[in-house]
């Protein structure tokens, strides 16, 4: 850590910024900084302009002997070192130059240069050596866990391969685009529910597929990100462009009842800023959202301008409870693109069969189908539903058809009038979880119509339609809060004649026939089709059945997409949501502006300038992010700050010129892997001396490769895989493994988790169900980032918690057995255990240790036969019946211990 | 490394090392999380001027145009609603406790009641969420994780912070809880609160499972630390070493922890005390007295959460449930703690996340009423270390509205708490994000009016 510091004489050109920046930014700018003014300061320290002839000053007030006058203010806890104090001095003396913080300097690099030449260099400044290659499997594990997640095979580990084809095979592999999607769950906070409170499901497995299938086409970065920014502005944009939007939906929605929805909206947005603002620009924006940032030159405006181009896309403050919240849209897989073509396509082929022609006479046809009988009306309120009746409507209120509790303002779903008006009900709480509609019009007292409502099970008020006498009637809409289910066990109660009940969405044409008032060609059409052509219709009226029902399958996903009206966006004054300041429009901070000329002023702008070689954050931020999860930590420690507050580079060089490299290859992800994985300061070996680990002790000179825990999907995946248990299938709904029982009763008192059985129990922890108020333990154990918020850093903890889990957790004891059953031969089978669980020969002295416990177990488990039965009884798999209960036990054992081990679950 | 982020971790370390900024008061803090938001009208702000005004509006002048929740915004009327249960003065204090609290109401003499707490959110989630992290949104430490954090643990064989949930019998279908509320934020995950579970296994995972003898685990460890040991020996990496050491941890948890939750040698008069539902694991009761266990073991944060206090409907029916649930439990602990020495160096806090409005929410009959969330003042007490007992601080108006002496936010709430474990609460800092984060944000005062 001392090289950092080594160097504090005046002299080269970095100076300002590697010594003076972190020193004033840290003890001085939280009141001398660019929100000094909100304090009533009037020195500021933060710009060139204002710190030149306050030298003498700044001398003055650091280094007095007053300790009323002395700076920083010993209230603020941020006294200055002895060595912050000579850096200030100097600097003063050296009269204060000054630099432009380096992150926002566009990368630069000497072509000539490599990673190995960058790294070898500085450790011969350093007076170190690289440390030598690592042995051919060491490699190939490191390899084949970075870049697909799994560890080699025993198969690939004995392949006659080259290193290079190695790396180009894994690079191509499926494997590789779901380990660079798990990375990419945890930035992006992708979850399957909302999040808040109840914390019902959501869907948008899609949006997480689409991101496995851009990794697994190489899909180059800027174009990665521009569609996730902001697809739906893109022309020409798809059903692919569309659902990339969803990353910016990922976050958190609140659907908790008695909440304030313009609260709600400016988090929403907010939260969008600040993921993009950590993401891709690695810059923590978020702090300008009640002030000035107090460290990087970002003002609270710019804060807000930003703002403007997320908060349009005429969402609800109040997401729903369970399901997606609009704007969503259907997103059939290509299975399902596929069959929804052939049932199109079939549909046109049946009603091409049928004659045209038309019947004469009287139209007395009437819509009977799916009439539902009385004491199974209860419909829910993702029921589609209709009711169709003639009233009478005298007094001054009456009922068509309720379900309703008693009382005044009750829950439950009513269909009636009142004082005129012919109101819509589904209610769960009157005020403000509920669909209030009722007619413009107001009827005459005693007026006799037919009426129809129909509702379309989607939650919204846009969802219910009203018919008077066949003709679409004019809705006010009270309340438009629907967020939980309206049944109530009270019974049916009708009030006109003939009330009719569907359990469907009857169709225009439909409500007209009851209402009888349907005339015109369209009406004896349908009658003559009814009767005369029965059998082909019928058909027809099946296949429609079934693309509607193929509909309901298909999942949705929640996306951006612009309302097309303005919406003023405005600063809002220490952040709050009622406290609107000046108005803004949409902008990129002006610190790091102008925008470039030609781009579109909406979110496609933002992203097109994202992307751009006027921003100088996204390769180095993207680069460093890529790096850390290679070697552990990246070039810059903060991966989610770049700022001034963040960590100086331990390779400045380096990371820069793996950005230019980057950006100069397209954006080409796999390419700039495969550069970085085919250098030699990858290759490294990871053992360390003791000398050098007191030295470097987080490798950041990287005088060898660092040693690393598999993060917690992979140390899942890893049992899964070398048992034979892991199911390699790409994408679909998220699916539910082992998991203790109650662990979501105990939180909510509502329903538990309720386990997948067969191939859901042995997906890749990608596409494990994700709980955010809940997660799933072996997950949270071993250190997964939470999925509330973005985050971008990987941690690694080292607990008892963790020990308990892999010995003692179903998934890891009948991924011992499984294992155990691949190691049942005398002679090899104990080592081949080993060798694919480490991907290495276990040594002699590893043998004895080996061999002594299998013996010791064999011995018990001879002794007590039962608990061997019971050993062999976890999970679901069947066991080898042809094998011997008491040796497979012994080797279970056996199998656990080589799980358990430290290099079972480590990458070195 | 900078300097700055070493330094930064020296001072955290020196923390680590359990060296408080000052003398501590406390070594530990039991919280009894009344989730859902218990009535302060009914329980211990008695307001008797509110019988004479029953069914009449509230008073513009009262509610100052200030925000309500989305449940009652649109409601057309807001009655005055009384309490229906009748209050008393307690102890040589003569602290106001009303007839649903008889046990807590016979040890009032120890607690320091905040009658003036108030919070800034009005919905549940963020409000807990404040609560036990400081802040209203997902993302930050809760309380324990900074203090295991801050002070480590006093006990090698258990976690540092130990959380557990009960379901009361009030409202049983009321507001869920989230991990997020003992999680570690952006600390180490490490420092993350351990639930301890009255289903299964009471920490996840601890048991063998069937078919592994206890000699034959104990040889397992020793089998693993061999092997881990020889590699260590070609790597040289210390995390070999740490993980070595935290398989014997777990070994030891494996017996410190079933110890601990066996009640079985505790004698008959620990479940009179603590009432005969204390003998239903997972219930309030059998918490509490699991508490004065944990305690005694030295565990550094330990976190009761009781759901079941959100009465927006029937709230009287549901209140006595509530009560009787908690009540005895609450008493039993701080009479145990007292009676083993223990309330002399621990804190215990309990209350909710807001209070409950005075105006009615849905119908208002002779018999029934509800009550909805009310951000604005709500009561919250005190016991033990450090703290003035038979005390009450602060008070609201005649419609236990609005605070009228000595507010207490929640960032107060929790500098006083980390005063009272000798942690000078704009001291204990984690840097992320560029900004050196505290429990208290940028806020907080020592309440010292209540500090003994």
């Amino acid at each position: 850590m001392f090289w950092l510091i080594a160097v504090t004489a005046w002299g080269e050109g970095v100076e300002f910024n590697r010594s003076v920046r972190p020193v004033l930014s840290d003890k001085c700018w939280s009141c001398h900084g660019a929100d000094a003014a909100a304090k009533g300061i009037k020195l500021r320290l933060d710009q060139a302009e204002a710190v030149r002839g306050a030298g003498e000053k700044i001398l003055d007030r650091i280094t007095t002997a007053n300790r009323a006058r002395r700076m920083p203010p010993v209230h603020t806890g941020a006294a200055l070192s002895a060595g912050e104090t000579a850096v200030l001095k100097q600097w003063v003396e050296a009269g204060l130059p000054w630099e432009k913080h380096w992150a926002y300097l566009p990368p630069a690099r000497k072509p000539a240069l490599s990673i190995d030449g960058i790294v070898r260099a500085r450790l011969e400044r350093e007076g170190l050596k690289a440390a030598p290659r690592a042995g051919r499997e060491t490699l190939l594990r490191r390899l084949s866990l970075d870049l697909t997640g799994l560890a080699p095979t025993l198969e690939e580990l004995d392949r006659e391969e080259s290193y290079e084809a190695s790396v180009d095979r894994m690079l191509a592999s499926p494997r590789f685009a779901e380990r660079m999607a798990a990375r990419w769950l945890d930035v992006a906070r992708y979850a399957d529910t909302n999040g808040y409170q109840t914390d019902g499901e959501r869907q948008m497995w899609r949006w997480r597929d689409w991101v496995i299938e851009s990794f697994d086409r190489n899909k180059p970065f800027d174009q990665f990100v521009v569609e996730q920014m902001a697809g739906d502005l893109m022309p020409g944009a798809g059903l692919e462009q569309r659902m990339a939007t969803g990353f910016q939906r990922n976050h958190r929605g609140n659907g908790e009842g008695g909440i304030i929805a313009e609260e709600y909206l400016a988090e929403y947005a907010a939260d969008r800023v600040e993921t993009m603002g950590t993401v891709f620009l690695g810059s923590t924006i978020g702090c300008a959202r009640c002030h000035n940032h107090k460290y990087d030159p970002f003002t609270q405006k710019d804060f807000y301008r930003l703002f403007a181009y997320f908060h349009n896309i005429g969402e609800r403050g109040r997401y729903f409870k369970y399901g997606n919240t609009p704007p969503f849209e259907m997103a059939p897989t290509p299975g399902q693109r596929k069959e929804l073509d052939a049932i199109e396509e079939k549909i046109r082929a049946a009603e091409s069969r049928l004659k045209p022609g038309e019947a004469r006479g009287r139209l007395d046809w009437k819509p009977e189908r799916d009439l539902v009988s009385r004491e199974k009306i209860g419909p829910s309120y993702t029921d589609r539903f209709s009711i169709a009746a003639r009233v009478r409507m005298s007094g001054a209120s009456g009922e068509i058809l309720a379900k309703t509790v008693p009382g005044e303002d009750p829950m439950g779903f009513g269909f009636g009038w009142k004082q005129g008006r012919i109101y819509i009900h589904l209610v769960q709480r009157w005020l403000d979880d509920a669909i209030r509609v009722e007619s413009e019009r107001v009827f005459a007292d005693g007026a006799s119509h037919a009426v129809a409502m129909v509702y379309d099970g989607s939650k919204l008020a846009v969802g219910l339609q009203l018919y008077v006498d066949g003709k679409p009637e004019k809705l006010r809409v009270l309340v438009d809060e629907l967020n939980q289910d309206f049944q109530v066990k009270e019974p049916v109660r009708t009030g006109g004649e003939d009330v009719r009940f569907y359990g469907r969405r009857i169709e225009p044409l439909e409500v007209e026939f009851l209402a009888g008032t349907a005339t015109g060609a369209a009406a004896r059409r349908r009658q003559y089709l009814e009767t005369v052509e029965r059998g082909a219709w019928a058909e027809v009226v099946k296949l429609r059945r079934e693309r509607e029902e193929l509909m309901d399958r298909i999942p949705t996903v929640m996306v951006m997409r612009e309302t097309g009206e303005p919406k003023q966006a405005h600063v809002l004054i220490r952040g709050a949501y009622d406290r609107k300041g000046e108005a803004v429009e949409p902008g990129i901070p002006e610190s790091l502006g102008p925008m470039p000329a030609g781009l579109p002023g909406n979110r496609l702008g933002l992203a097109r300038w994202l992307v751009s070689h006027e921003n100088p954050l996204l390769a180095r931020v993207t680069v460093n992010r890529l790096w850390q999860a290679l070697f552990g930590v990246g070039l810059v420690k903060t991966s989610e700050d770049f700022g001034s507050q963040g960590e100086w580079p331990a390779q400045m060089e380096l990371l820069d010129w793996l950005a230019v490299e980057f950006m100069e290859s397209g954006w080409d992800v796999k390419k700039l892997l495969k550069t970085i994985v085919m250098s030699e300061t990858y290759r490294q070996s990871s053992a360390v001396s003791a000398e050098m680990l007191q030295r470097d002790p987080e490798n950041r000179l990287l005088g060898r490769m660092t040693r690393l825990r598999m993060d917690a999907g992979q140390v899942r995946d890893h049992a899964l895989a070398v048992s034979g248990l892991l199911v390699e299938k790409v994408g679909g709904p998220s699916v539910k493994p082992y998991q203790p029982a109650g662990l979501w009763k105990e939180l909510s008192g509502g329903a538990d988790y309720v386990m997948d059985q067969g191939e859901g129990l042995y997906r890749r922890s990608l596409y494990t169900f994700w709980k955010r108020t809940a997660p799933p333990p072996t997950m949270a154990n071993f250190d997964a980032a939470g999925r509330e918020t973005c985050v971008v850093r990987e941690n690694r903890t080292n607990t008892p918690l963790q020990a308990l889990n892999l010995m003692n957790d179903v998934t890891f004891l009948e991924a011992s057995r499984k294992l155990a059953e691949r190691m049942m031969d005398e002679r090899e089978g104990l080592a081949r255990g080993f060798r694919m669980v480490t991907s290495r020969r276990p040594s002699a002295a590893e043998m004895v240790v080996i061999e002594r416990a299998l013996a010791r177990y064999r011995e018990e488990y001879q002794r007590d036969p039962a608990a061997a039965r019971n050993l062999l009884a976890h999970g679901d798999s069947k066991r080898n019946e042809g094998t011997d209960v008491v040796e497979l036990a012994a080797r279970t054992m056996v199998a656990s211990l080589l799980l358990n081990l430290d290099e079972g679950i480590t990458r070195e | 490394m900078t300097r700055r982020g070493f330094l930064a971790q020296v001072a955290a370390a020196q923390l680590a090392g359990a060296q408080t900024h000052f003398t501590p008061k406390a070594k530990r803090v039991i919280y009894l999380f009344q989730s859902g938001a218990p009535s302060q009208l009914e329980l211990f702000d008695y307001k008797p001027r509110l019988k004479e005004m029953a069914g009449q509006e509230l008073p513009d002048s009262v509610r100052q145009g200030q925000r309500l929740t989305g449940m009652t915004a649109t409601q057309t009327t807001f009655p005055l609603v009384p309490s229906k249960f009748a209050f008393a003065r307690r102890g040589q204090s003569g602290a106001w406790v009303s007839e649903l609290m008889p046990h807590v109401a016979k040890v009032a003499d120890k607690l320091c009641f905040l009658k003036s707490m108030h919070t800034e959110a009005i919905n549940h989630d963020p409000a807990v969420t404040f609560f036990q992290t400081g802040f209203q949104l997902a993302g930050r430490p809760s309380i324990g994780s900074w203090l295991a954090y801050g002070l480590g643990t006093e006990n090698q064989d258990l976690p540092a912070f130990v959380v557990m949930i009960s379901q009361g019998t009030g409202n049983v279908s009321d507001q869920p809880l989230y991990d997020r509320l003992w999680g570690s934020g952006f600390l180490p995950t490490k420092y993350q609160g351990v639930k301890f579970r009255s289903q299964g296994d009471p920490v996840l995972f601890l048991k063998d499972p069937e078919g592994v003898s206890k000699p034959g685990r104990r040889t397992y460890l020793d089998d693993l630390a061999e092997l881990n040991r020889m590699r260590l020996a070609e790597t040289g990496d210390p995390e070999t070493a740490t993980r070595v050491a935290q398989y014997e941890m777990a070994f030891k948890m494996q017996s410190s922890v079933p110890e601990l939750t066996d009640l079985s040698k505790e004698p008959a008069s620990t479940f009179e005390r603590y009432g005969p539902e204390s003998r239903t694991p997972g219930s309030f009761a059998a918490n509490c007295l699991l508490a004065r266990r944990l305690a005694e073991r030295g565990v550094r944060f330990i976190q009761l959460f009781h759901r079941g206090w959100d009465q927006h409907n029937h709230l009287p029916g549901q209140i006595v449930n509530q009560c009787r649930d908690t009540d005895q439990g609450t008493a039993a602990l701080i009479a145990d703690l007292e009676e083993r020495g223990l309330l002399e160096d621990t804190l215990l806090v309990w209350g909710g996340e807001f209070g409950r409005t005075v105006y009615c929410q849905g119908k208002l009959t002779a018999e029934d009423y509800g009550r909805d969330h009310h951000p604005r003042c709500f009561t919250v007490f005190l016991a033990g270390a450090g703290v003035k007992a038979g005390l009450s601080h602060g008070e609201t108006d005649d419609f236990s509205y609005n605070i009228v002496k000595d507010p207490v936010h929640v960032h107060d709430l929790h500098a006083t708490m980390l005063h009272l474990l000798g942690v000078d609460h704009t001291k204990l800092t984690y840097k992320f994000q560029g900004r050196h984060f505290r429990l208290t944000d940028v806020h907080g005062r020592v309440v010292r009016e209540v500090l003994a």
